[in-house]
């Protein structure tokens, strides 16, 4: 931050709302003009000639999963249609609460869908990066793993120990050396997945 | 990402830490967090008391009421803990009747009140068999960070301290109750119980006061109440077991805590003055 | 009363000893003359005047949210959780929803308070929700629920309103996206007097209706919340008897103090927003 940030208050009018300038995150449109939603500072974000006017919460932001975001969760139970698991993470932030979530056996992996068996893809305690699907039932959130940068990051063996992976499909335990079947996720470079994230947004 | 890390592996980064000797917050194994106390600030009741321990809150009140004593002892009042464990301190409570863990903590206070013989219940009668004191002593807690017995402990002396009651005057042969306001008289409390909590992490290590994730993630609890340089009260409730030397040095551990609760408490109604 | 077997029970039955003092009962001719004597209220205020506000938030680490008011000595402590599932729920729902709970601590009201919440507290938690939907983004998280939760550790009057502009306060703390900022005031009645931000005494004095025979028995209170910007009432409450011919003044003068508040959430907001600027500068710094 090299310059004094702008710090608005929720109701506060920042300008007009017109051709150049549009309402963004954090803000809301009444009667022509932009106002602010939260108690942080003013951002301002062009994008295509037009100014984007966005407010970020000063503390950590009230999110809620939305279609398309990537997501951490923990798998809790697993039966052979689907695994329930929580949401802790949405993209960077990590959730106060998690979120309920499944995935369905027809969304772990994009290829030979009809052959996937959810024990030999997930166990509970496994931390998975999934995304986001639209909402169709009302009250859970429903997550894929169809794609390679998703899937099981940290696991462990029946017997406890830390597992690495050592092809899409099987991961090793590091002390026992006995492989156990994943549905494994190709884990990016820092600097590579955080384009990944901002991108799927 | 220290962050996402705590939150996906919570029992692994504790164990980072405390293999350094050191534990998230700063603290070293048997460091208390400081304590504050304030006396005496709501005057609808008879005697209250707000700490801090840490981050946690509890804000305890005290009002007094008139009843009848029991047949089977007639010289003697009545003393009704409660604590409130409300869904405000903390997103693990729901609204509704009070939790499990409410109704032991309870419990648990009002053995230390009776272990302790803080209160003498022959002090609140007024008349025999006819008219004595209730003490409500109801303790809400506003931030739920762990160790919160302690804290009610403090509270409860600090409330106790100044309570004052008004004279009564009972006329036994008309059954008339007056009551005087401009002359009170302070309950005294015969002694200073001092409370302290211990979490048992992995079995081995043991951490004084605990906050609200240490005691989540732990594999026991143990608190032990102090009276004095006597031994008033332990509680363990299940857990990991505890070998006899490590509970001496738990109890050694904690009568540090009594000279320094002391002169708290001095120094608190002190400013009351 | 059933016996309560999730908590410690006294004896059966106890009295407050306030019943058995010598009051000295003055006629209620008498009380009404002392309510504003020389212009001073008892507590030496104009009619009009506000007592002072002190505000903080961030008081419960626990909660996303939260706001701790004090009305010189009427405390209130509110807190604001993480939207969450609406459990039990079968449909789908569009907006979101809010939680309220508004509660009295035992010791803070000059009779002891049990620990369910009794009609007046559903009634105000009622009063809150219904003003705080006003001004929360509801769209913003469909399916969703806020928590609210205020806890009166001293009622000394005006709690109602202390509690709504306090949960105004912490959902803003809390990040919660809202409308506008929101601010309430309490009136009191009684005859002629008019007297804002009452204390217990005055909203005894002003609850009763002293003289039933005559037609000017003007009695009761009102609690009115305002949204700043927009200058919208998110929430009017009234009881007792007011003519429709003074409710616009009334109205007025409630607008006035609501807007006289606004200026201690803002500084209260920006300090906070500083604060945490401040430190996840410092964060990146490092």
């Amino acid at each position: 931050m090299d310059d004094e940030p702008l710090i608005c208050l929720p109701g506060q009018r920042l300008c007009l709302c017109d051709k150049t300038y549009t309402s963004g995150q954090g803000t809301y449109e009444r009667q022509g003009y932009i106002y602010s939603q939260l108690a942080g500072y003013v951002d301002i974000v062009e994008k295509d000639g037009v100014k984007i006017v966005e407010v970020h919460s000063s503390g950590e932001q009230t999110v809620v999963p939305a279609q398309g975001d990537i997501v951490t969760a923990q798998i809790s139970i697993i039966t052979q249609a689907y695994a329930k698991c929580f949401i802790k993470c949405v993209g960077d932030t990590v959730l106060r609460r998690p979120f309920r979530a499944i995935i369905r056996k027809e969304d772990v992996r994009a290829t030979e869908k009809d052959r996937v068996e959810i024990y030999k893809s997930f166990r509970p305690g496994d931390i998975v990066l999934g995304r986001v699907l639209p909402i169709t039932e009302a009250h859970v959130y429903q997550l894929t793993t169809a794609e390679n940068e998703l899937g099981v990051v940290i696991a462990h063996s029946e017997r406890g120990h830390p597992m690495v992976p050592i092809s899409w499909t099987e991961m090793q335990c590091s002390k026992t050396f006995i492989k156990e079947q994943r549905k494994v996720a190709k884990v990016l470079p820092e600097k590579i997945s955080k384009d990944f994230m901002q991108s799927s947004k | 990402m220290a962050e996402q890390y705590k939150s996906l592996h919570p029992v692994k980064y504790y164990r980072d830490y405390l293999s350094h000797n050191i534990r998230p917050d700063g603290r070293v194994f048997d460091t208390f967090r400081p304590v504050i106390l304030n006396t005496g600030s709501i005057d609808t009741a008879d005697g209250s008391a707000l700490s801090k321990l840490g981050q946690t809150t509890v804000v305890c009140g005290i009002k007094a009421e008139l009843c009848k004593p029991k047949a089977e002892s007639p010289n003697k009042g009545f003393v009704v803990p409660n604590l409130d464990l409300p869904p405000l301190c903390s997103p693990k409570f729901r609204p509704g009747p009070p939790s499990d863990q409410a109704q032991v903590l309870s419990q648990l206070i009002n053995d230390i009140i009776e272990n302790s013989q803080c209160i003498d219940l022959t002090d609140l009668c007024i008349f025999p068999d006819k008219l004595a004191w209730c003490l409500y002593i109801d303790f809400i807690c506003l931030d739920f960070d762990g160790s919160v017995v302690d804290a009610c402990i403090i509270a409860l002396v600090g409330a106790l301290k100044t309570v004052k009651l008004p004279f009564v005057d009972y006329d036994a042969a008309l059954d008339n109750i007056q009551v005087n306001l401009e002359n009170t008289r302070p309950l005294p409390v015969h002694s200073i119980p001092v409370s302290t909590t211990f979490a048992i992490f992995d079995d081995k290590i043991i951490l004084a006061d605990p906050t609200v994730e240490e005691e989540n993630l732990c594999t026991g609890i143990i608190v032990i109440v102090l009276k004095d340089d006597e031994l008033c009260c332990v509680h363990k409730p299940g857990g990991s077991p505890l070998s006899s030397d490590e509970l001496l040095g738990c109890i050694e551990k904690s009568k540090k805590k009594v000279p320094l609760m002391r002169d708290l408490l001095k120094t608190a109604l002190q400013d009351v003055g | 009363m059933p016996i309560d077997h999730k908590r410690i029970n006294g004896p059966e039955d106890t009295l407050p000893y306030q019943l058995f003092t010598k009051l000295n009962r003055k006629s209620l001719e008498q009380k009404y003359k002392e309510l504003v004597q020389d212009g001073k209220r008892h507590d030496s205020r104009a009619p009009l005047e506000h007592r002072k506000i002190f505000m903080k938030t961030g008081v419960v680490s626990q909660a996303k949210g939260s706001a701790y008011i004090e009305v010189e000595k009427t405390k209130v402590m509110v807190s604001v959780f993480d939207p969450r599932e609406i459990p039990n729920r079968q449909d789908y729902s569009l907006k979101g929803e809010i939680y309220c709970e508004f509660k009295f601590a035992p010791f803070s009201c000059e009779k002891r308070r049990l620990h369910q919440l009794d009609a007046e507290e559903k009634q105000y938690s009622q009063i809150m929700k219904k003003a705080l939907e006003a001004t929360v983004c509801r769209h913003e998280f469909p399916n969703f629920q806020v928590d609210i939760y205020a806890l009166v550790l001293h009622n000394d009057g005006s709690a109602l309103s202390a509690a709504i502009t306090a949960a105004g306060l912490a959902l803003s703390h809390a990040g919660v996206p809202m409308y506008d900022l929101i601010t309430s005031a309490t009136l009191g009645i009684q005859k002629d007097t008019i007297l804002i931000d009452p204390t217990t005494i005055e909203e005894r004095i002003c609850r009763t209706p002293f003289w039933k025979e005559k037609e000017d028995n003007e009695h009761g209170l009102v609690v009115l919340s305002m949204l700043h910007t927009h200058n919208q009432v998110a929430q009017f409450y009234q009881s007792g008897s007011i003519s429709l011919d003074k409710l616009p003044h009334l109205i007025e003068t409630l607008e006035k103090a609501c807007a006289d508040t606004i200026p201690v959430i803002q500084q209260c907001l920006v300090k906070h927003v500083i604060k945490t600027i401040k430190k996840s500068s410092n964060v990146i710094e490092v």
